[in-house]
Parts: structure tokens; sequence; C-alpha cells
């Protein structure tokens, strides 16, 4: 089967009933992260088509021709570019484990392709698929908010270059108080 | 640097360590010299700084590699077979018909595993208990041999709640019987019947809280690969040596060719501490097959049978004067711990939160046929805080006064429960702070401040509640610092990082206590082959046990870099510093980095060890906070919204505040589950989980979360450590539940005296106080 991976032309075998995060283990992609199973907990979330998509229940087979996109396809071409969301997770320290995070970053991908500018309410709705036992919600919620502002828009400073997290913001809400 | 002599000469002693809330003696080495403390008023360059955390690139790009993504060449995939019954015995399974499914490889049955491993018992004790393993060259092959090996069951009686298993003639759970050896553990001081009659008003409460799911995202799973009579294995784990030493006992080999491999974990909480079914089936399939094999929890057998906070009765009686003097406090406790566990009650804070004279616990710890417990974040505290806390705001309301004010005037001012100072006790400012953010004194002002609708349904309401927990951590942890011949620096300690942030903190405190910058260092954690010992992450104890471990490491090497850097400079080691990795002749400008030093020295490696010495022996060593909640209650439906939380702790000293935050947050939000939604149901008439998944077991979404305002007071507790810190990831969950429920209560007038506070329990109390609305 022949499918867009991560913007790359693939083709690849694909056993019967096979599942798409099973599909994009085997070949090497463990960012999304298998959580349940079932659909519950968003760890696996990828984009297909520009949708979001659970790929522990998508079938593999069902991706044929379509553009898929994981975590490992969010920053850019170089190995240590980062995408703005991914920069401002780091900044704003919105993984804890890091175990829900590539679904995370998937979620919040889709929600500012939707939404640019967010409010606190489409960030609540488009983030509520994605499970974090670790609470790390508000951080969440804070980075996504400061990419919105384009507080990490230009440049790309790779790991070393990390912006520094702000200064205690303690009564940073995900309710804009 | 200032030492601190060896006391009397002994090298081994013992000393007494706080553990899940619990305390243990043990020996302990005690290290030649210590460094002098970290004065509160030190001044420090990266320690106490926000840096950003230092794994975070690999969590974001989904570089990092957890146990469950895990491969190996030839890998095979295992899958355990459960019991679908809570009591009975397994009478017939068909192992040749697994093995004649395509792709199965290996079946293990009762009697196939070594007796030490206590797998696949043909007695069944909980529904959800491991009878079998298929191994196959794919999950759906393995799960397909599960199908037909068409196991059969006769089932028994059970019983699964603690009053049909203390019932007379009860179904024996274990064979010796269903309440533990030794309960009820009783504990007490003073007098609590005098205490009652000196009382002007006595509140009785009975509480009740819920068995809680860990719930961890990445499930319980270990990879194993033998090679030769060596065996690796990656565990998702919060104790590599642990669980090195179990498997090594359970396979009757030595612990030096038992490897434990965690680098990433997707979440602990407690409930990742050793080796179970799952990782002796992997270890037990890889040396059958000669072959890998991984084997990773099911949601549904997660969510079954990997763990979970016991549920509890807690019959609280509790006695004031008019002012508001605690005279006694009385529990007595029912926990029915599952088919194992041990005695983490919910009655020792009871003990040790409130200057009471008079004080009694009763505990009665039973064996019932479901699941095991295991830690979960502040085992027993955050049970106990519920009961206590819960009958702490009764109180307020029965005398008329302010919950806060009640507080304060019974704070303890010495550790009423072993009548010894704290090392450091903040819980005072923790109220104060806490109250001046959350504008307590002015809540009135914003009970009617919720959004008018076409019926005032909707009312608001304030609480709080107060937490302390057990945790200096202590020795044996031990850690290295090498300094490398390019100037890089490692930070070795056979520690864990749960995403609690050790490899970032570690780095920081070896960092600073080097002179080093931060970039140059890096902690290597999670490796028993090759790193020093160090025990669980567990009790919150990771960075008050290890800290000290890797500053004492790094100040030796920082020791050795300036005698070996002396001669090259011309100077006496005592003429150096250290700052930003640069060596620095005082009061000149002649210098040179850490990196041209190592140069020099070639091939010669500077290698700087730590220990963690004794903790003091005559003070209490705890971590205190204060949390207010604000709710809305629609008393229609019964539904609770928090709307804010403000939490206050008091840590000693915090190593990175922003990583810090991040554990308040979450510690916050799984105690809002906890109050609000999380509840394991067992069907009644099988025993079996009916809510064993993420849909049914509701933990908190992000559309959950309130306004957390979360941060530390406090100072730093030289006299705990000489790193000055304490424990901080479990306290955050003890007091939310408390808070919540007590803000509930203020907003409807009615106690509800049992968590989650779900729509019909709230209507329930609604309906019983005001009659039906």
């Amino acid at each position: 089967m022949r499918l867009t991976l991560n913007g790359r032309p693939r083709e690849v075998p694909v056993e019967p009933g096979e599942r798409l995060l099973a599909l994009l283990h085997r070949l090497h992609l463990t960012g999304a992260k298998f959580g349940c199973g079932q659909g519950e907990c968003g760890a696996c979330t990828v984009l297909v088509n520009g949708r979001l998509s659970y790929s522990c229940l998508a079938l593999a087979e069902a991706c044929d021709g379509l553009d898929v996109v994981t975590v490992e396809g969010l920053g850019g071409t170089a190995d240590h570019e980062l995408a703005p969301l991914q920069r401002a997770f780091v900044a704003y320290d919105a993984a804890q484990c890091g175990y829900c995070t590539p679904g995370q970053l998937i979620a919040a991908t889709h929600l500012l392709e939707r939404h640019p500018t967010p409010t606190d309410d489409q960030i609540r709705e488009g983030m509520s698929g994605n499970l974090c036992r670790c609470g790390t919600y508000p951080k969440i919620a804070a980075a996504i908010r400061a990419v919105s502002r384009g507080d990490f828009a230009g440049g790309v400073p790779g790991p070393g270059a990390n912006v520094a997290p702000p200064a205690a913001r303690g009564t940073e809400t995900n309710r804009g108080a | 640097m200032a030492r601190r002599a060896r006391g009397a000469g002994r090298t081994f002693v013992k000393t007494v360590v706080d553990v899940e809330g619990r305390t243990e003696e043990r020996v302990v080495e005690v290290p030649a010299f210590e460094p002098d403390p970290w004065a509160e008023a030190a001044d420090l360059a990266i320690v106490g700084t926000r840096a950003p955390r230092a794994d975070a690139t690999e969590k974001v790009t989904g570089r990092a590699r957890y146990t469950a993504d895990m491969t190996r060449p030839g890998m095979l995939h295992a899958l355990i077979l459960r019991s679908p019954i809570a009591r009975g015995t397994l009478t017939s399974y068909d192992v040749a018909a697994a093995r004649a499914v395509p792709g199965v490889v290996d079946v293990l049955g009762p009697g196939d595993a070594p007796p030490k491993a206590r797998l696949f018992p043909r007695e069944i004790a909980y529904a959800g208990q491991p009878v079998a393993a298929v191994c196959a060259e794919s999950l759906e092959a393995a799960a397909a041999g599960a199908r037909a090996m068409r196991t059969a069951f006769a089932p028994q009686p059970f019983a699964a709640t603690f009053e049909s298993a203390t019932a007379p003639g009860a179904p024996l759970v274990r064979p010796k019987g269903n309440v533990m050896d030794g309960s009820p553990v009783v504990e007490q001081r003073g007098d609590v019947e005098a205490g009652l009659r000196a009382a002007d008003v006595v509140v009785r409460r009975e509480y009740r809280t819920p068995v809680q799911l860990h719930s961890a995202i990445e499930p319980h799973g270990a990879v194993a690969e033998w090679e030769a009579d060596r065996l690796t294995i990656w565990e998702s784990t919060q104790g590599i040596f642990r669980v090195r030493q179990q498997v090594a006992a359970a396979l009757d080999m030595p612990q030096s060719k038992v490897r434990v491999i965690k680098q990433y974990m997707g979440g602990g909480f407690g409930a990742k501490n050793g080796a179970a079914a799952h990782t002796y089936v992997a270890a037990l399939f890889a040396r059958r097959t000669g072959r890998p094999v991984r084997c990773v929890l099911s949601r549904k057998a997660e969510q079954s049978d990997a763990g979970n906070r016991p549920a509890t009765t807690q019959r609280v009686t509790i006695g004031a004067t008019r002012d508001g003097t605690l005279t006694a406090i009385a529990l007595s406790a029912d926990i029915p711990l599952g088919v194992g566990g041990w005695e983490g009650g919910p009655g020792q804070i009871y003990h040790e939160l409130y200057a009471c004279p008079n004080v009694r616990t009763e505990e009665t710890f039973a064996y019932v046929n479901a699941s095991a417990m295991q830690a979960f974040r502040a085992p027993g505290y955050a049970e106990g805080a519920f009961g206590l806390e819960s009958a702490m705001n009764a109180l307020a309301r029965e005398l008329g006064m302010d919950p806060l004010a009640l507080r304060q005037r019974n704070f303890a001012g010495v550790d009423p429960r072993r009548a010894r100072p704290w090392s450091g006790n903040a819980l005072r400012e923790c109220y104060d702070e806490a109250a001046r953010r959350f504008d307590w004194v002015r809540r009135e002002t914003r009970r009617h401040a919720a959004a008018p609708g076409p019926l005032p349904t909707v009312v608001r309401g304030f609480g709080m509640a107060a937490q302390l927990w057990p945790t200096g951590g202590g020795p044996p942890s031990y850690a290295h610092v090498r300094v490398n011949n390019d100037g890089s620096i490692d930070v070795l300690a056979g520690t864990q990082d749960l995403g609690t942030g050790a490899r970032t903190v570690l780095a920081q405190i070896a960092a600073e206590a080097l002179g080093a910058k931060l970039d140059d260092v890096r902690a290597v954690i999670g490796d028993t082959e090759s790193l020093p010992y160090t025990g669980n992450s567990w009790g919150s104890m990771t960075t008050p046990s290890v800290g000290p471990a890797a500053r004492m490491a790094a100040e030796d090497a920082r020791r050795l870099l300036l005698e070996a850097a002396a001669p090259m400079l011309g100077v006496e080691p005592s003429d150096l510093e250290v700052h930003d990795s640069r060596v620095m002749v005082r009061d000149t400008d002649r210098s040179m980095t850490i990196r041209e030093v190592a140069a020099q020295l070639g091939d010669v490696m500077i290698i700087g060890r730590g220990t963690r010495g004794p903790n003091p022996p005559d003070r209490t060593i705890a971590t205190f906070g204060a949390q207010f909640a604000e709710v809305e209650v629609d008393v229609g439906t019964g539904v609770v919204r928090v709307l804010r939380i403000v939490a206050a702790h008091d840590a000693g000293r915090i190593i990175n505040p922003t990583l810090a935050e991040s554990q308040l947050e979450g510690g916050v939000i799984q105690g809002l589950g906890y109050a609000l939604f999380e509840e394991r149901v067992l069907d009644a008439k099988t025993g079996v989980p009916l809510n064993a998944d993420l849909h049914d077991y509701r933990i908190p979404t992000i559309a959950d979360v309130p306004a957390i305002e979360a941060f530390f007071v406090g100072r730093a507790d030289p006299i705990a450590n000489h790193v000055g810190a304490r424990g901080l990831a479990e306290p955050p969950i003890i007091p939310t539940a408390p808070a919540i429920a007590a803000a509930v209560a203020d907003a409807i007038g009615a106690e509800v005296t049992q968590i989650p506070l779900t729509p019909w329990r709230v209507r329930a109390a609604l309906a019983r106080t005001h009659g039906d609305q």
C-alpha cells in the first residue's frame, strides 16, 4: 500500500487487520503510543488527511493513498528542528512522563489549524480527547495559548537553545481566570 | 569544603527511613564526611532555577523510548489469560489447542513457572488473576491462542467487600483467614474518653472513600531478552534494583546476571514498584524460546489487576472546646485490601496533623476477593485526610468557626505523634499565603457570583483542607560524578525518572556543587548494570535521597578537580574556585576551563563518589500544605464543577520550581478525580470489575481542570539533609478531595460523606437535608 507518511511517499506492506498504530511501530515510528487500544486515551493520536485519528483503532489498509502525520512529522526536516508547539511544550513544561505528549501535540496542532486563536472553551473541547494522568493540562493549555499568541513563531532554536520557561505563572489558568 | 565527621567512627549504623508513609529501621553506611548544608541564604546559581526539563526534547519529538514501544530483533509477544471468576478453581485448559494456533510459539500454565514466581495457581482468589500465558509471533496470534485454550472454572462463593469478608462463615480469601495478622492496628496517645468528656462539641461521622485506580497511560510492561545465562529486562518501573532483586530470586539466579533498564516510563504513581506477573512471563518465555519477549498489559488488565488505592470506611469522632481547641480524635477504620497488600491505612495522619493530646486510631485490614492494593500517591494519607479533614470541617461548622482558624488554633508546633521537633515546618505560612491568594476572608462576596440563569439553581461554596506527608527520604543512595576528558560531566545514579524530573534535578544539584554549567552535566540513570545503587522512586524520596548523594559526589569531584588544576595554575587548591565550568584563581584573572583541566589530565579520570548519610535521629521530616477550593454545584442535577484550587506547600528547598509546580498541579488534578469521579466498581453478583477501562473509569480530562494556583512557601531545610530538600510529589493529592468536599458542603448546606461526589450522592445529601427538591 502507498501512503504519504510525514510528508514522504512510502510504499509499505500491510498485514490484514493490522492497525495503523502497529504499522507505525513496525516502521520504527514509535511516537504514537499504545495506551488503551480502544480509542479512549488518545495517546496514539495521529493526523490522517488532516483529521484526528486514533491510530490504535484505524485500520492500516484504510490509509491507502492517504496522508498520515505523526509527532515525528511535526518538526522540520533538520534533525533537531522543533515546531512552535513542541518548543512551547518544552518551555511550559507541558510534558511530565511524556507518554501522552505526542498525542497531545497532534491534537494541539489540529486545534490550531482549525482555530489559530482558540478560546479557552475551544482548547477544552479540542483537547479533551487526550488523557494525561500526570496532570499537565494547565501547562498544555498555557503552551497552546502561547503559540496562538505567536510567542514561538519564527526562528528554529534547537534543543540546546530551549526558550527559558516563563517566570512563575502560578496564576495562569485554563479558564482565562 | 567543611566536613562532618563520621559519628563515633562507625561506618554502618541503624537509621529510620520513611517509605510510603511507613517508617523502617535500616542499616546504613555513614559517609566519611558530608558537605555542610547549603544555607537558606546560600548563593546558588543553578539550584532553585527554572531550568527546562532535561529530557523534554526527547518527549516532544517522540524520540523517548518507553517499554511499551520497545522492539528487539525476533521479538515475540506474550499475553496473560486472566480469571473471569472471583473465587474458585481452574478446572481445565487446553494447551495443545493453543499451541496448534498458527503463530503461537509457547504456552505457560499452572505448574510451569518456578514456585518463587508465584504464577498461575489453580485456586482463584480474584477476578483478573493470571491463570496462563501465551506467546506468539504477534499479539493477534497470542490472542487467538488464548481463545483456543478454552479455560474452564468451577466458581465458588466469594467475598469482595469488607463486610462480606469479615462476616461469620465468610468464604476464605486466604487459607489463614480474612483479617490481616495484627489487625486491628491500634495506636493511641492520651485518653480519648476523657478528652471527649472535656469537649463542648463532639462531631461523629462515617466517611467512605473508593478504590482508586492508578491508570497510568503506559500500562505495566516488560521486554525480556537472554544472552547465554544473562537476562536483560526493560521494565516500566519505579525501582530497577528492586525488579532485579525480585527476578533474580524468583528465577534462582545471581543478581549480577540480571540487568534491568528503564529509561522512560509512562507514569507510575506507586503501581510500578516491582516485578509482577508480566515480568516473569516475559523472562520465562524468553528463556524457553530463546527469543526476546514483550509482555505489556492490555488496558483492561491494567485497570483490573495492576494495583489500586484501597477503599476505606472511617468512623471519626472528634471533640473540641468552644474555642476550637481539640480535645480528642478517634478513628475506627475498615480497609479491604484485596487479596494482598500492606497496612497503608488512613490512621497515621490522624496522629500527626494536629496538636491534640488524646488520639486513638483502630484500623482493621481485611483480605477480600479482589485485586491487591498497591501504594498509590500518598497511600493512606489521601484516604485519611478525607476523613480527618472532613471531620475538622464538620467540627468548624458545628462550632460556627472559620475552618482556617480552627486549624491555626490546633497547629502542631512539634510532631505530636513522636513528641519531637520537625526538621522544618511552614504549614502556618501555607495557611496564610494560600488564604491570601484565595482571598478567603472576602469569599462571601463571591458566593452569589454564579451566572444568573432562568432558575437560580447554581450555588457556590468554599472549602479548605491541610496536608502532611512524612518524606525525608534517606539512605542508602549512592552517586558517582565523572568528569570526562572533554570536560563533559556525567552524574551516575541507579535511580528512576517517572516524569517527576529526577534527571533534571540531579543534574542541577551536581552542576551547582561542582561549579559546572548545567549544559555540561547529564544525569545517567535507569540501568542496574553500571550505575550505583539507589532505592525505588517511591515515597517522594528521590530528590531528598539521591540529591544529597549526587551533591556529595560532585563535591568530591570538585575537590579532585581543584587538586588537579592547582599545579597547572601554580597555586594551592585552596586558592581556587569553580564557576560556570571554569576553575579560577581567587582574586586574579587567571583561570582554566574544566575542559582544559580535563584535557591536560588526559586519560586520568576524575570520579567523585557520594553517599546519602543518615537522617537526623531526633527530628521528624515532613512536607506540609494547605489547599483552598471554590466550587459551583447545580442543585438541580447534583453536578459539581470545581472553579479554582489554590495550593500552598512547604517542601523545604525547591530545586526546580517549574518542575515542582508541575508535580503540585498533577497531584491536585488526581485529587480532583478522586473527589469527583474515580471509583472502581465490582459487580456484586460476580466480583468482576465493571469499569476496567478509561471510559467508564473516568479520570480528569482537560475540560475538568479548574484554575489552579499552586506554589511553594517555606525555606531550605538544612536539618533534613545538606541539600535542604524534602519530597513533594505525593503531598499535593492529599488535601484536594476534602477541600472540594468542604466547598460542596458549604455550597449546598449539606455534607456528602462519601467520595466520589457523584451527582446522585450530592442530590441524596440535598434531599436528606432540605427535602426533595
